[in-house]
């Protein structure tokens, strides 16, 4: 074997870190900077002063926590949703074959073609005569089927071995109660990884959001934060402290659940 | 993986046997109906139907709103034109073609870079895997903030980059003043907000090649160069196709990071086509027709990197 810690590597590494820490630690720095100190030049680097006035501004401001509570009820719900169906949808697609099962899937693994960027108008027309425009539920239930949901539960639950559900089947034990007594326990951790990654992909979602809602009490943090940068006279102590507010709930997620997170994303990438 | 007869005799082969006595009920027999309906109920509703809504658009002058009590706002048939007028939509063809170059250009970068970080941080030790997750935290976090993070780090006279930049002694950079450094802002912005998914993406491929060809090339004396162009790029293909196109797909459907980083700005240097597509529909009165034509044109090519990436993943396999 070559040695792993030679001079270059470490030096990459090196550089590597900076351009990766820098932009969020440049913005989480600023925030905690006075008004002037905020745009001064040269700048400082550590503030000489931090304070959290920013901070209090932006949260007494009588919006923000409601954005901010419309964002958890949304992301929290949604990943919820998002997660049932695709256990369900997975678990019918991994153990059971029955008529048109084939098409299902195509059908739902073609829908990967077809994000909405590209369906707006319509899905916007969808939402209206659905009455869902304006309303917090249209971003909870309109975002919540996945093809990659339904595609990871599938390919855990296939894992499970059948004899198991024979056995379940034989003692005369109700379907339902089969998924949710045995597919369930068995698929936690594919469960928890799905659920993590809804919750982070709703927290950050912001066309669906933008699509949806205009009544300024249901803004969603993204939502928010995309109409507080108007294209002249930004406000940065506020935007600032928004946006580094906004990401503390995925950097602590992110933190605890790393390790998840991340090899859910290998077992979907490679698995292919 | 054992045969399982069926109670009218049929046996079931293949991965997922039909399990015993499935069949024998009425009501189990509709219980994987019932287990599918949530999600195809959500995905005809919100995706499928609307696609096949929005190609009818497509051949239709109509604004976004029909009121049949209104005629002014009934759509109407006009064939093709909407396509056609395409041809000579000045708006549609910039953003078309500035999208376009900048994946053109955002796209090799992304595989470059990310393939460097994988070759540089994929070594299984602790130092490493603590930088591979700083590395991956970006793609976890919203494009919106990471254009805000950019444009706070891009200001032309209170930027962290130009003040960098002028201990070196560059002049300031006008990165979100002029146009094109607007795009390049754009482009380095994007690269690193996805530089860490692609990354893990392949790591994971190269820890799926075998030591034994490194070790053996070392024995004959291969230079570390001719061994990443002779062993691990022809065996990363098929990560390379995966990358290829996701990050294709990714960088046509820019926007988010644009709403915060450039606004479009500056004028329409950095417009690209979803907010084209947007502020077609539903800014102007009675294109709605038109931005369904747009759509479709850019379901086209996304529709054609997926098959690419099918041909290409078919073919190794």
């Amino acid at each position: 074997m070559t040695r792993i810690y030679t001079p270059w590597r470490l030096i990459f590494v090196t550089l590597t870190l900076f351009v990766f820490v820098m932009p969020p630690a440049w913005l989480f720095l600023s925030s905690l900077k006075s008004q002037q100190e905020i745009f001064q030049w040269p700048p400082t680097i550590f503030p000489a002063q931090p304070t959290l006035q920013n901070f209090i501004d932006t949260v007494s401001r009588a919006k923000f926590l409601v954005f901010f509570r419309n964002s958890a009820v949304v992301s929290v719900l949604s990943a919820f949703l998002s997660v049932t169906i695709s256990v369900m949808a997975g678990y019918a697609l991994a153990k059971f074959r029955f008529k048109g099962d084939t098409l299902f899937f195509l059908l739902i693994m073609s829908s990967l073609m077809v994000p909405l960027q590209i369906v707006m108008i319509p899905v916007f027309l969808v939402l209206r005569d659905l009455n869902l425009l304006d309303t917090l539920a249209g971003i909870i239930i309109a975002p919540a089927a996945t093809p990659t949901g339904v595609f990871l539960m599938r390919q855990y639950i296939t894992n499970i071995p059948d004899s198991l559900l024979e056995a379940a089947r034989l003692d005369g034990t109700p379907e339902w109660r089969i998924l949710w007594r045995i597919i369930v326990p068995l698929a936690i951790p594919a469960i928890g990884t799905l659920l993590a990654f809804n919750l982070v992909w709703r927290w950050n979602d912001y066309l669906w959001p933008f699509l949806i809602i205009s009544d300024q009490d249901k803004w969603t943090v993204q939502v928010a934060l995309a109409n507080t940068v108007g294209r002249f006279g930004i406000n940065w102590p506020r935007l600032l402290s928004m946006s580094v507010l906004s990401v503390l709930p995925v950097l602590v997620m992110f933190t605890a659940l790393q390790r998840m997170l991340m090899s859910g994303l290998m077992a979907g990438a490679t698995k292919e | 993986m054992t045969a399982v007869t069926l109670e009218d005799g049929r046996s079931a082969l293949g991965p997922h046997p039909v399990p015993k006595g499935l069949r024998g009920s009425l009501a189990s027999l509709g219980w994987p109906y019932l287990l599918m309906l949530p999600t195809m109920a959500l995905l005809i509703t919100f995706t499928l139907y609307p696609l096949v809504q929005g190609l009818f658009m497509a051949f239709f002058k109509r604004g976004v709103v029909v009121v049949p009590q209104v005629p002014s706002t009934l759509p109407q048939y006009i064939g093709l034109e909407n396509f056609v007028g395409l041809l000579s939509n000045a708006d549609f063809q910039n953003s078309l073609l500035k999208t376009v170059l900048f994946v053109v250009i955002a796209v090799p970068l992304n595989i470059v870079v990310s393939l460097a970080l994988a070759l540089l941080l994929s070594p299984q030790t602790k130092l490493f895997a603590v930088v591979r997750t700083i590395v991956f935290f970006p793609s976890m976090i919203s494009l919106l903030i990471i254009g805000v993070a950019w444009r706070w780090l891009f200001g032309l006279n209170n930027g962290l980059v130009n003040y960098l930049l002028s201990l070196v002694g560059i002049a300031p950079v006008p990165w979100l003043e002029q146009d094109t450094m607007a795009q390049v802002a754009v482009v380095i912005a994007w690269v690193w907000a996805q530089a860490g998914f692609n990354m893990m993406i392949f790591i994971a491929g190269l820890t799926a090649i075998s030591i034994d060809y490194y070790e053996a090339a070392s024995i004959d004396g291969t230079s570390k160069w001719r061994q990443f162009t002779h062993i691990t790029l022809p065996l990363l293909k098929p990560t390379l196709a995966v990358v290829l196109v996701l990050s294709s797909i990714e960088a046509f459907k820019v926007y988010e990071l644009v709403v915060s980083l450039t606004g479009g700005g500056p004028g329409k240097a950095t417009v690209y086509l979803i907010q084209t597509i947007y502020d077609t529909a539903f800014q102007k009165p009675m294109q709605a027709g038109v931005a369904a034509a747009q759509s479709m044109v850019l379901f086209i090519i996304l529709l054609l990197l997926t098959i690419f990436q099918l041909r290409v993943s078919r073919g190794e396999k």
